[in-house]
């Protein structure tokens, strides 16, 4: 404790009385070593976890329902959606069916039957336009056009994906609508039905799938299918609080409500596909790779800048031990600038990465193709790279200080090698 | 009552044919409240006799007990508790940490022997008071003169009021008045304290405050000198 207390005192006028620009330097590249070790993994797995963002906010909603591994429908659905809204964690729920389709344009102007149709397959999502848009806000995502209006029949929202305007990279593979926009009429097969539908909208959205289907009103796609089961494929929930904790606790009711007896019932984190958890995961490690190599610069930058002060003071810390101070208190000298460096670059870096790249990234995405990628920088994991980056620091500035401090006492007042 | 018994004290450096034999089997006693000043030409080996004598190197060969303790056999920890507890030092070039001010260097073996803060803050002020430097407790090494630099090393080594003061050569880096209050200085702490002291300096002028001077030139004591 002694030797504490008179190590930090003397590191601590050592940092006072350093040159201001050494000290904010050194600070300087500490904290942009900590943003190194924040940033470069944060944007990595922020890309994906921007993607997980979308699909949570557009597809996958907070809670997932749905069939179980036997069935192609959720069993008793009405019992389902009736349980459902006397839950009161949940905000608002969006029953879906889903159904594989084929969409024909220009039909009416075709001159030549031979030649190739303007069609293209894809899959109809059916709901009720306002519960869908309360869970997932679809109608911010319409580029062309508008959303449906209350107790309108007869149109139909196209996802950008099925237009040859919007697939230009990819229209070999898919193929897409020539020359289709909003105020056109297109048919809608199913088996051996079809009906005629005006286009309202394109709606496009970087999370999968958004873009590939088109979206129609339940009860017209009901009707198009021409069965009386009412029994839905889907069932999207936005709880009030759409954290992974809170999404569990939900499920956890749910289930206890016996409503698992008819459906699948996952939470967001559980319903994710693999592969994006597999990037995310491996993109985590490549970050905390390449922040590494930040770290082991840092750490080299520390032991440089300690061994060349320890140096320099080598005649004073021969003193010092000359006159009975022991070498712990040398060595706490140095660990503890050492730590002031760590501290106050990582208080900084965090400062700078929480109140302005975070929701400046949160605000202003980086436009990918798959997603707008954010910086991911959970409290948790900064913390431990902070720990991380605060014992190499420490360790770095310890070992100059203590192969300084073994030396010979007398060797180090004298100026002897 | 010898604090200081040195017996056949050798020290060399290096490894044979090389090697260089600096002292060459000294005997030195020195008594309690005795004021001793070792005094020669340079490479004489006084510097090094007093390192010796001072802990603060190791002899090659014989005896050298301490206040009744044989040095010989401590450790380099033990040792450097030794120096704290019992010896105090003043060196050629003041020695004292620049970051520290003058009270904050006299309060660090204060500190290390366990002190609280506000006694070694307090005892620190009353040796600087002695050696005159009221007024100076906040000052940087830098902002002080040479001898008050000087003065300052002296308030660090008696604050701990140790049992034997060494000084090497403390007037070396001084101008005459400065040096001369340095040594009026530690000729007072003997006379009034009782505090032993054991000095090395090549100036004769500064060597007859003392009672005894002992004389060598390579590597061995020639001859001794008593003043009073």
């Amino acid at each position: 404790m002694r030797s504490l207390r008179i190590g930090l005192l003397l590191g601590l006028r050592q940092i006072q009385r350093a040159s201001i620009w050494t000290t904010v330097l050194i600070i300087f590249v500490m904290m942009l070593t900590f943003l190194n070790l924040i940033a470069v993994s944060g944007i990595l797995v922020g890309l994906i976890a921007g993607s997980e963002r979308a699909v949570q906010e557009k597809t996958i909603g907070d809670i997932i329902i749905t069939p179980l591994d036997a069935e192609d429908k959720i069993l008793q659905t009405e019992t389902v959606r009736r349980t459902l809204t006397t839950i009161p964690e949940i905000s608002a729920f969006s029953v879906r069916y889903k159904q594989g389709i084929k969409i024909e344009a220009n039909y009416k102007t075709r001159r030549d039957l031979n030649a190739e149709a303007n069609i293209v397959g894809s899959q109809a999502v059916g709901f009720n336009p306002f519960e869908e848009d309360t869970v997932t806000t679809l109608s911010e995502n319409i580029i062309e056009g508008e959303y449906f209006e209350p107790n309108e029949s007869g149109y139909i929202i196209l996802g950008a994906l099925n237009l040859e305007r919007y697939t230009a990279g990819f229209a070999d593979i898919t193929g897409g609508l020539k020359e289709v926009y909003p105020g056109d009429t297109v048919r809608v097969t199913i088996g051996q039905a079809s009906r005629e539908f005006i286009v309202k909208g394109i709606i496009n959205a970087k999370a999968g799938g958004v873009a590939n289907s088109v979206y129609l009103p339940e009860q017209e796609l009901r009707r198009l299918i021409g069965s009386p089961d009412r029994n839905a494929n889907e069932i999207i929930i936005r709880l009030t609080d759409s954290t992974p904790v809170e999404a569990l606790a939900v499920k956890d009711i749910l289930v206890s409500l016996g409503l698992s007896e008819f459906a699948k019932i996952r939470t967001f984190e559980e319903a994710l596909p693999k592969f994006i958890t597999d990037i995310k995961n491996t993109f985590n490690i490549l970050g905390t790779f390449i922040g590494s190599i930040g770290i082991v610069v840092a750490s080299i930058t520390i032991f440089i800048i300690i061994f060349i002060n320890a140096l320099s003071r080598r005649r004073h810390i021969g003193i010092l031990k000359g006159i009975g101070i022991e070498r712990s208190v040398i060595e706490i000298a140095y660990v503890s600038q050492a730590a002031f460096y760590a501290l106050t670059g990582s208080f900084l870096g965090a400062l700078l990465t929480y109140s302005f790249l975070v929701p400046y990234f949160d605000n202003n995405p980086i436009q990918f193709p798959f997603s707008d990628g954010i910086l991911s920088a959970d409290p948790e994991s900064t913390f431990y790279k902070f720990v991380t980056l605060f014992i190499i620091t420490l360790f770095a500035g310890f070992v100059p200080a203590w192969m300084i401090a073994k030396q010979n006492t007398l060797n180090a007042i004298l100026g002897r090698k | 009552m010898d604090i200081i018994q040195a017996k056949k004290i050798t020290r060399s450096f290096g490894r044979e044919p090389l090697i260089t034999h600096v002292l060459r089997g000294v005997d030195v006693h020195v008594a309690e409240g005795e004021f001793l000043t070792i005094m020669g030409k340079s490479g004489a080996g006084k510097s090094t006799l007093m390192y010796q004598l001072s802990v603060l190197d190791t002899p090659s060969s014989g005896e050298l007990v301490v206040d009744g303790v044989d040095v010989m056999q401590l450790n380099e920890k033990e040792r450097t508790s030794f120096r704290l507890h019992t010896l105090g030092y003043v060196f050629q070039d003041y020695a004292l940490v620049p970051d520290l001010s003058a009270r904050e260097n006299v309060m660090m073996p204060l500190l290390m022997r366990g002190d609280p803060w506000a006694t070694a803050k307090r005892k620190a002020a009353k040796s600087l008071d002695e050696v005159g430097l009221a007024g100076k407790y906040e000052n940087l090494p830098t902002e002080l003169s040479g001898g008050e630099q000087q003065r300052v090393a002296i308030a660090r080594a008696i604050a701990v009021a140790p049992k034997i003061i060494f000084a090497d050569e403390p007037t070396a880096n001084l101008d005459t008045v400065s040096s001369k209050q340095i040594i009026d200085l530690l000729t007072c702490l003997n006379e009034t304290s009782g505090q032993t002291i054991v000095m090395v300096t090549h100036e004769r002028e500064y060597a007859l405050g003392a009672n005894r001077i002992l004389h060598m030139e390579d590597g061995m004591i020639i001859r001794e000198e008593k003043l009073r």
